[in-house]
């Protein structure tokens, strides 16, 4: 049992008509579980299904409208506190599908708000944001030093009254990560939107996308993310995706996800690597009670994600600190 | 999941699976009477994991999660996976339920009128309840009360009653053995019993009715009366509702309306019998 | 004692007068200042000395504006 099926109604909600009590639980739970409820409810739209049914797939609908709303309005608020910067503040990943109203924004379940800003200005928008009520969530010294001096953001801020997070990033990947996307490139060529408010151009989009599922990561959410590429693959011009995939180092992890989505959610017709199955399969990794499986290919992936992250050496002092700290991973 | 059951509660259906038999075969023994769900579809899903590779056999460990989960809720030993079943679906309808607002309260029904309980644990709101379940009126709910979005009626939601410590004696001397489920003693809230709701109220779990009164009591004080103004109910309910933000502007229209048609008291009393004494009374003030 | 529901932040506002006053009064929309503010309501209310009610105001828009309610116009 794995999460097929999610994928199947996704691509082709008609598969749903002939649905039966407990194939409708087992999607339900997978859907939620990888956060693409809001996304089926869309997609299933006003196909007749069992009542029942329809009271879940409407309050999913309503859920991702009211996520919406607020992680615009906590953009709005980020606008207003570093407005005196003057500097283009960009919206990254769920936030600013929905402010671009991106096909890849219907019905999507939005968590926290990330935003790029130049790596210059890191100090700054630091201080801006504290002056307008955001404060910090970890407050271990390891880890608040290993953000700011590795990762490509600052560590996780909070709003004191609004209780909801900022990250704020530099770059989209690691400092340590094996490729170098041109994040001055991504901020200049950045599209204005509402409100003073910046998205990244679509194939920006896709490459940053790209480079959180395959680069940067163990995949977790990863059919939700694949299926936001999915939706931004259609509406960009392959070519103009493949120079700017080039200039930032990305031009594998790009073929990689054409192929991915397509193979999930499109006609299926490209080849697959080997690779490529393993990483289905990584995707795939969830049964009909919502329940992670497969944990020795997640426990891989997670390996993976950290030797992404750094170089081996660190890598492993880095595990060491954790273990000592009492951190196990899943 | 190896073990499984799904139950009907009011509007809500929920599917539970455990990997153990034991919470399961309790639930089916204490859920008998209750109407037998539609079908198989289910609003929720509730799982009852092992809270490690080996804690499956080895000194059982329950994790309780489901289509909504705490990642650090503590553990629950075996013996008390009835309540871990309960406490389950308590985060289902806490973080996923939009059909209602939903208040953390107790309700109570007479004469087509509810009197809607509201304070924090240990006020005294479930065992109220209970006993007036058990003296004419027709018990609704001890852990949530709801209230259409549309309408402003007040909807059952008659779970297992759950009574602590001093509760349980009170309800067991009331009411026959076979409503009453098993104790599980040195829980993180001390002794728990479950009481099964009377048949005619378990029944009735479709039927609403509206509001007449909002009581915030008070357990273990002498004895007070006083009238709660607009402005103190509505914060105090927002602070009770799980859902009131996640609802948006219906929950907002929702609420103003009940803090509007609805007057609100707070009670203070020193034992049951006074609290029962002090509800009657209030009830009949206000025909 | 008002209760407010913010649309655009699904917050919920209680808010005393003068507050759901300055708000009716910036109905229209367009961009008024403190001043203007004061104009509008001393036509509806009895503010008492204006000097000390174009403060009060003032203060209060700075209030509502770190509520998120009202913007300062670019």
């Amino acid at each position: 049992m794995n999460a097929l099926p999610l994928v199947c109604a996704l691509r082709e909600p008609g598969t749903v008509a002939a649905f039966g009590a407990e194939q409708w639980n087992m999607l339900i739970a997978m859907a939620r579980a990888e956060r693409l409820i809001g996304t089926l409810a869309v997609r299933i739209g006003d196909m007749p299904v069992p009542e029942a049914v329809r009271f879940v797939l409407a309050d999913a609908r309503l859920d991702a409208e009211r996520e919406a709303r607020q992680a615009l309005w906590e953009a709005d608020r980020a606008a207003v506190a570093l407005k005196p910067l003057g500097l283009r503040v960009v919206l990254l990943k769920g936030t600013a599908y929905a402010a671009a109203r991106l096909k890849a924004g219907e019905g999507r379940f939005i968590g926290d708000l990330d935003i790029l800003v130049p790596r210059n200005a890191m100090a700054e928008v630091e201080k801006y944001l504290m002056a307008a009520g955001w404060e910090w969530v970890k407050a271990d010294p390891y880890d608040d030093a290993y953000y700011r001096q590795w990762m490509h953001e600052l560590p996780p801020m909070i709003h004191q009254e609004r209780d909801r997070m900022i990250d704020v990033h530099h770059t989209i990947l690691p400092l340590t990560a094996r490729q170098t996307p041109d994040a001055g490139a991504m901020i200049a060529d950045a599209i204005s939107v509402t409100g003073g408010l910046y998205v990244l151009s679509p194939e920006d989009r896709i490459c940053h996308a790209v480079a959180h599922l395959l680069a940067d990561g163990d995949l977790a959410g990863g059919l939700r993310n694949l299926w936001d590429i999915y939706c931004l693959l259609g509406e960009v011009d392959a070519g103009a995706l493949e120079t700017r995939a080039g200039r930032h180092g990305l031009s594998r992890h790009v073929r990689q996800a054409r192929r991915l989505a397509d193979a999930l959610y499109g006609e299926g017709r490209r080849r697959l690597t080997p690779w490529d199955r393993i990483v289905i399969a990584r995707l795939l990794a969830r049964d009909g009670w919502g329940r992670e499986t497969r944990k020795g290919l997640r426990f891989a992936f997670y390996l993976r994600s950290h030797w992404l992250r750094m170089p081996p050496m660190m890598l492993a002092r880095h595990l060491f600190t954790k273990w000592r700290k009492g951190h196990r991973p899943v | 999941m190896k073990h499984r059951i799904t139950l009907s509660i009011g509007p809500a259906t929920f599917r539970i699976g455990s990997a153990w038999p034991d919470p399961i075969r309790e639930l089916k023994h204490l859920y008998a009477d209750y109407p037998a769900p539609a079908d198989d579809f289910a609003d929720f899903t509730v799982r009852l994991e092992p809270a490690g590779a080996l804690r499956r056999w080895l000194r059982p460990s329950i994790f309780i999660t489901g289509d909504h989960g705490l990642a650090d809720a503590a553990p629950m030993s075996l013996p008390h996976g009835l309540l871990a079943a309960e406490m389950g679906m308590n985060l289902q309808m806490a973080l996923g339920w939009r059909r209602h607002l939903l208040l953390h309260a107790s309700s109570v029904e007479k004469n087509g009128r509810v009197l809607v309980m509201t304070g924090e644990s240990g006020s005294g709101k479930s065992t109220l309840a209970a006993q007036l379940g058990e003296r004419g009126w027709r018990l609704m709910g001890d852990e949530f009360a709801l209230l259409d979005l549309a309408t402003g009626v007040v909807l059952p939601f008659p779970r297992l009653v759950s009574l602590k410590n001093r509760a349980i004696g009170v309800m067991a001397a009331e009411v026959p053995a076979e409503r009453m489920g098993p104790l599980m003693a040195g829980t993180a809230k001390g002794d728990i019993r479950h009481m099964v709701p009377r048949a005619e109220a378990v029944a009735r779990m479709d039927e609403g009715a509206s509001p007449a009164l909002l009581l915030f009591p008070r357990f273990g004080h002498a004895p007070d009366i006083r009238s709660v103004g607009h402005g103190e109910t509505f914060m105090r309910l927002t602070q009770a509702s799980t859902n009131y933000v996640a609802l948006g502007e219906p929950g907002f229209t929702a609420l103003t309306r009940f803090v509007k048609t609805v007057p609100a008291k707070a009670i203070d009393f020193p034992s049951g019998n006074e609290a029962i004494a002090m509800v009657e009374r209030l009830w009949e003030q206000r025909a | 004692m008002v209760l407010l529901y913010h649309r655009p932040s699904g917050q919920t506002h209680m808010v005393i007068s003068p507050v759901p006053e300055i708000l009716a009064a910036l109905k229209d929309s367009a961009p008024a200042s403190a001043q203007i503010l004061y104009e509008r309501l001393s036509r509806l209310y009895d503010l008492g000395p204006a000097d000390t009610a174009l403060a009060e105001i003032e203060g209060h828009l700075v209030n509502m504006t770190a509520l998120g309610l009202i913007r300062t116009a670019a």
